[in-house]
């Protein structure tokens, strides 16, 4: 039994190497092809990557804490960027912060702006999960069985919020004109400066999550429930504050995520829709559930998006992400780092 | 130490105690034995706090603990161990162990502890930067016996620490279950071994469809008919000697 295990996963491993270098020549072949391009197709692909991979990780911390797949992920996104865009526009635009620092640049703003975004998203995640999900999946068993009420309750929460948001922003494009220096160039490619910080960011919220997660007690924890959390509960984990942690610790991701991503397009509050789609098409492709398995994810549908955008056609940039999903789906379907299967007690 | 009066409980709607009533005194072992779906999960669950205690109380060093919740439990010092199974596997022992003191306020006591524990297991200290995932069967049984210890437990409640084990492993495991009892702790071991359960234990209790059905002194219970009786559901053989 285990031969033929072993003999899959390699047919699988072949499967997508073959895809991979059809891929490789599929865009080697395009005409746009030369050093130049395939650089700044990296450098983007990678920018959104990790984008894509920040909301993924969200989604995938949730799936393993709460064991629900949250529908709503996308508008914590949405929410995330108007708060940025808010607190941005009062900072700089209302010349609030020259009258503390005389000598403020736009960044100092937008920092803050992240910031607040990612904390205010955070307590706002954990609110959401306390009022609306707590009492429906205490229903279905305390957080073990979760049932189809609550997948119901994702959608229904990301329609209210976006209403929500329709109320306080109204449903028109808000342009995000983050005030953060000249455009720079990289080894020959120039990039504004919105996604150097898109990267720069990225990165670092990345390692700050990977740190929490293997080097603090309380990551310690998080990663105990997101496990079990029957052995949990008996190693004197108090569970309910964790998962609640778990929802506020995703959000904030998403909430940062969206003060990331507003400067390069504009905010607007349909925005949640797509990323929610692309990052859970990342969290399948790196893997379901598993936390380094949605970043890779990340890369790999931002790199596979940006080429098939920039050497096929760009018409169908949100067409090719879901392409690389289901052909995971076809040919692996764990995903990459998809084979640790969860127990359930 | 703990005492359980008059306990009902159960899963759902499903009732599976239906009165069970035991006591456990300061630093003794006790031995909770009985056959496949009898309750003796079910008691150490209520105790823990994982299910609720539907009538009956259970009290713990003079406290009744049957309204509070998991960790609470833990940090008055009453510890479930669960079988061998219940790892964190995508841990290290380390990280497993550390989860276990994981109440522990200070990292003082944390390392403390873990001096303990490696002390009683020096093999966990051996593997301790593997992954749980690797270790073998009565490793496993030992880390969950050494996580139970790192929070500096009262007492600990241990649920079938020979389950799937080579009796020459079962006896090192319940050769330091004795340790850790002279070392002052209180021990109550759920089994279905009884021969090796009373061999180590001071007292013991037969339970029987959810209810306490014989207790008495394990030297006396060694050679009672109507534990075999009681244990196996009438005929039948021990088997699992």
């Amino acid at each position: 039994m285990f031969k033929k295990l072993r003999l899959t996963s390699k047919i699988e491993n072949a499967l997508m190497l073959t895809f991979t270098l059809i891929f490789l020549i599929f865009i080697s072949i395009s005409p746009d092809m030369n050093l130049e391009s395939l650089k700044g197709v990296l450098i983007i692909g990678i920018t959104v990557g990790i984008i894509y991979g920040l909301v993924a990780v969200g989604i995938s911390l949730i799936y393993t804490g709460l064991d629900v797949v949250n529908f709503s992920h996308g508008e914590f996104f949405m929410l995330g960027a108007f708060t940025g865009l808010t607190v941005y526009n009062f900072l700089i635009d209302g010349e609030i912060i020259y009258k503390i620092f005389p000598e403020a640049y736009g960044w100092v703003g937008y920092v803050i702006g992240l910031f607040l975004a990612f904390v205010t998203m955070g307590l706002f995640g954990i609110l959401i999960e306390r009022i609306f999900l707590r009492p429906l999946t205490k229903k279905g068993g305390g957080y073990t069985v979760a049932g189809m009420g609550i997948i119901i309750c994702g959608f229904g929460l990301s329609v209210i919020l976006q209403n929500v948001a329709y109320v306080i922003w109204d449903p028109t494009a808000h342009p995000f004109h983050a005030d953060l220096g000249l455009p720079i160039t990289l080894g020959g490619v120039t990039l504004p400066m919105t996604y150097l910080w898109m990267l720069v960011t990225g990165f670092i919220v990345a390692g700050a999550l990977y740190f929490f997660l293997n080097k603090t007690k309380m990551g310690l924890g998080v990663r105990a429930v997101a496990y079990s959390k029957v052995v949990s509960n008996l190693v004197g984990i108090n569970v309910p504050l964790y998962i609640s942690i778990i929802f506020g610790i995703a959000c904030a991701l998403a909430g940062i995520a969206g003060t990331l991503v507003g400067p390069t397009y504009q905010v607007v509050i349909y925005m949640g829709y797509i990323i929610l789609l692309k990052a859970f098409a990342a969290a399948v492709v790196g893997g379901f559930g598993s936390l380094p398995g949605a970043i890779i994810g990340g890369f790999t549908v931002g790199l596979f998006e940006t080429a098939c955008a920039f050497f096929i056609s760009g018409s169908h940039k949100d067409a090719y992400a879901f392409l690389l999903m289901i052909v995971v789906l076809l040919i692996k379907p764990t995903g990459f780092f998809g084979v640790q299967v969860k127990m359930k007690a | 130490m703990l005492k359980i009066n008059n306990l009902v409980s159960g899963y759902g709607s499903v009732q599976i105690l239906n009165g069970s009533s035991m006591e456990v005194k300061n630093q003794s072992i006790v031995a909770l034995l009985g056959g496949n779906g009898t309750g003796k999960s079910t008691i150490l669950k209520a105790c823990s706090g994982i299910i609720r205690a539907w009538k009956g109380t259970i009290s713990f060093d003079g406290e009744e603990i049957q309204n509070l919740a998991p960790h609470k439990i833990v940090e008055k010092g009453l510890v479930q161990v669960t079988q061998g199974k219940d790892v964190f596997p995508a841990m290290t022992v380390l990280e497993n162990l550390r989860l276990g003191g994981f109440v522990l306020k200070s990292n003082i006591n944390l390392k403390n502890n873990l001096e303990k524990v490696f002390n009683y297991f020096p093999r966990l200290n051996e593997r301790k930067n593997q992954l749980a995932a690797t270790l073998s069967g009565g490793e496993l049984q030992m880390l969950c016996i050494g996580r139970g210890l790192m929070s500096n437990p009262k007492m600990i409640m241990l649920d079938e620490p020979s389950a799937a084990l080579a009796p020459q492993i079962v006896m090192d495991i319940f050769k330091n279950i004795n340790k850790i009892r002279k070392d002052g702790l209180t021990v109550l071991v759920v089994e279905q071994n009884v021969r090796m359960a009373l061999l180590l234990a001071d007292y013991g209790y037969v339970i029987k469809d959810g209810a306490i059905n014989v207790e008495g002194d394990s030297k006396k219970l060694m050679y009672d008919e109507s534990v075999k009786d009681s244990y196996l559901g009438g005929g039948g053989t021990t088997a699992n000697v």
